[in-house]
């Protein structure tokens, strides 16, 4: 049985259709990412499953049961919101157990629940502070805290983090983590951030212009991004996309000698011949000799930046751009000309015009 | 350029106002509080010097106590009428629906009306003759015969009050809306999947951001409708049998009717006496009520 069964939801402002039909299917348990820029839809998505905006069609269902028509006090939910939106008249314990009184849940049972609830959040001593005492970090603890009080089905999350400096950002991703490996709770979980995805989901749903480009494990979408959008926006520095050709069993990279094998598991039934863009991410590439068999590319160095675990090294190859991500200490120098190599596996090739990965399902 | 020179400077760039406001305002103020101590008349007589006596006189009098209780009790209710239908309007102008912008703006027109004309208009509809209140009030079947609400004491306040809320409660409605505005989005959502119904939501959610902005609109309200004579002088001068003589109208019958400058000054001071420790008492709250947010 699905904890989250969202059915060909669509949403349209006039004329502008902001979501095309999505589709996901959530088990109990499950952490879901929606990835994508801002304007692709995510949130509106979100706030439909919350009951904050209404859908122009499809269904949502919680636990087999369709909940569009539920006031979204009656869906069994709880947010956590970008801002916090945490009461400012409030103190906080008020404001974690505010959705318990309106409730009418007895006041003693409350105060436990805001109690369990603070300690697992370890803010127990802010619970008679207002929200305009607090440090953004404690906020967005005390957001969490009147979400999690509730103990409902399906908890969501809109880009709770953004508002949170680069440090607290990664103390609070691992928080979250624990909270869920913890408590098992179905999360659905809105951001434009890829490490947050990366990091915390159990699957993502990448999304752009109102659809699901691809749906699947932090692994599948890292290892094997269904489409060229996908494979330049989950990963940092994203993948080296190059323009190439296919010519028999080879790839050549456009206006060089360079030519590669056609991976294994291409798609030939697609392109058979003629233009491709070449996909290899930065941390497949390694420095590698001139003779080396295998795959491999000749490029000409241009930039260093050491960024303290790697060097990240930008180099040319027919006048297109490739990072690599090499070893900090690697012995390199400006304007020489290097050979990369890498494992055949890491090489993604995608139809010019869809953009679809070419690799057989 | 030196400091001196700057604030030298400032001064120069200042003094053609400060000359204008010691004129009109100033040397008029001053002189109001000489004339207080005699027993001038407004023509003729330069008057002299006698004490206290024009405010033991006023203070002790049964004009000014029974004003006083006819200004507060048309200052509290009538304020406290605009503020709650101010909210209201302010709370039903903030909702989607087709034809807001319209409404918003046709909402401001009773503020933007000069006063003479609102009471004109009011006048009109309080005529025992032809007045549409009457009308539709005998059409209703609510009343048997045409009443003439401004000329019976018993509802000649009531009246004015009404008018009086029909002109200022768009200004609060205003201040309202605009408070309503910065209500952020995310807490009425969250308010909303805690479960608040509507009512809880005004109270816990809305209000917080409502208070700072509505207790401006009070102050402004407040001393406003303390001071007020136009719409009472239009409709009703005061009558009948003095049922709406508010403070102001008494101190410009003591000073031009009666004549009688020395007396009114000193009731004109202890209205601006009364006003000011009003305002001083508000700016207090609002200090506080910054200090607390």
């Amino acid at each position: 049985m699905s904890a989250l069964e969202i059915r060909n939801i669509q949403k349209r402002y006039g004329d502008v259709e902001t979501l095309k039909g999505i589709d996901i299917a959530l088990e109990s348990g499950e952490f879901l990412v929606l990835l994508g820029s801002s304007g692709c839809g995510k949130s509106t998505l979100l706030n439909i499953i919350a009951g904050l905006a209404e859908p122009s069609g499809g269904d949502i269902l919680i636990g087999e049961r369709s909940i569009l028509s539920a006031h979204p006090k009656d869906r069994d939910i709880a947010m956590v919101f970008q801002s916090y939106a945490l009461y400012p008249d409030m103190s906080v314990a008020r404001n974690i157990g505010f959705g318990l009184e309106m409730r009418k849940v007895p006041a003693a049972e409350r105060e436990k629940a805001v109690r369990d609830t603070a300690r697992l959040l370890q803010i127990e001593n802010l619970l008679d502070r207002k929200p305009s005492q607090l440090s953004g970090g404690q906020r967005q603890r005390v957001a969490i805290g009147r979400a999690l009080v509730r103990n409902p089905r399906v908890f969501l999350f809109d880009e709770p983090l953004s508002n949170l400096d680069a440090k607290l950002r990664m103390e609070m991703r691992t928080e979250l983590k624990r909270l869920h490996q913890m408590l098992k709770t179905t999360v659905v979980y809105v951001t434009h951030d890829q490490i947050e995805a990366m990091t915390l989901a159990t699957r993502i749903a990448v999304m752009r212009d109102g659809r699901i480009e691809q749906l699947g494990t932090p692994a599948e979408i890292y290892d094997r991004p269904a489409t060229l959008y996908v494979a330049g926006f989950v990963g940092s520095p994203p993948m080296n996309i190059l323009d190439a050709e296919i010519v028999g069993h080879q790839v050549r990279i456009a206006r060089s000698d360079e030519v590669l094998p056609l991976p294994r598991d291409f798609k030939r039934t697609t392109v058979s011949s003629g233009p491709v863009k070449v996909g290899i991410r930065p941390e497949a590439l390694r420095l590698a000799d001139f003779g080396a068999s295998g795959a491999r590319l000749i490029a000409d160095v241009e930039v260093m930046e050491l960024t303290g675990p790697e060097l990240v090294t930008t180099a040319t190859i027919g006048g297109q751009r490739i990072t690599a991500c090499l070893p900090p200490r690697t012995a390199l120098a400006t304007g020489s000309t290097q050979a990369f190599s890498f494992d055949e596996a890491a090489l993604h090739l995608f139809d010019p015009e869809s953009g679809r990965s070419l690799r057989a399902a | 350029m030196s400091a001196n020179w700057i604030s030298t400077r400032a001064w120069l760039l200042m003094l053609p106002l400060l000359v204008v406001m010691v004129s009109v305002i100033g040397w008029p103020l001053v002189d109001t509080v000489r004339l207080s101590f005699t027993d001038a008349k407004l023509v003729g007589t330069e008057g002299s010097f006698v004490g206290i006596a024009n405010y033991e006189k006023m203070l002790a009098g049964s004009n000014f106590q029974r004003a006083l209780v006819t200004t507060t009790w048309f200052a509290v209710v009538s304020v406290a009428a605009e503020m709650v239908l101010g909210v209201l309007a302010a709370l039903l102008l903030h909702q989607q629906f087709r034809g807001r912008t319209a409404l918003r703006a046709l909402m401001i027109l009773p503020w933007a009306l000069p006063t003479v004309v609102n009471a004109t208009l009011w006048r009109l509809i309080y005529n025992p003759e032809y007045g549409a209140l009457n009308a539709a009030l005998t059409q209703l079947g609510l009343i048997d015969s045409y009443r003439s609400w401004l000329g019976e004491p018993g509802s000649a306040l009531t009246a004015l009050i009404i008018a009086d809320c029909w002109k200022n409660f768009p200004l609060v409605a205003l201040i309202a809306l605009a408070a309503l505005q910065a209500v952020p989005r995310d807490i009425t959502a969250a308010a909303l999947v805690d479960g608040a119904g509507p009512f809880n939501r005004f109270r816990f959610v809305i209000m917080p951001y409502l208070a700072g902005p509505l207790l401006v609109a009070l102050v402004l309200r407040t001393i406003e409708a303390f001071k007020v004579f136009d719409i009472i002088w239009v409709m009703t001068r005061g009558g009948p049998a003095n049922s709406t003589r508010t403070l102001s109208i008494l101190v410009y019958q003591e000073a031009f009717s009666f004549q009688r400058a020395g007396s009114g000054a000193s009731l004109a001071l202890i209205v601006t006496l009364l006003v000011t420790v009003l305002a001083a008492a508000y700016a207090a709250l609002l200090r506080r009520a910054a200090g607390a947010a």
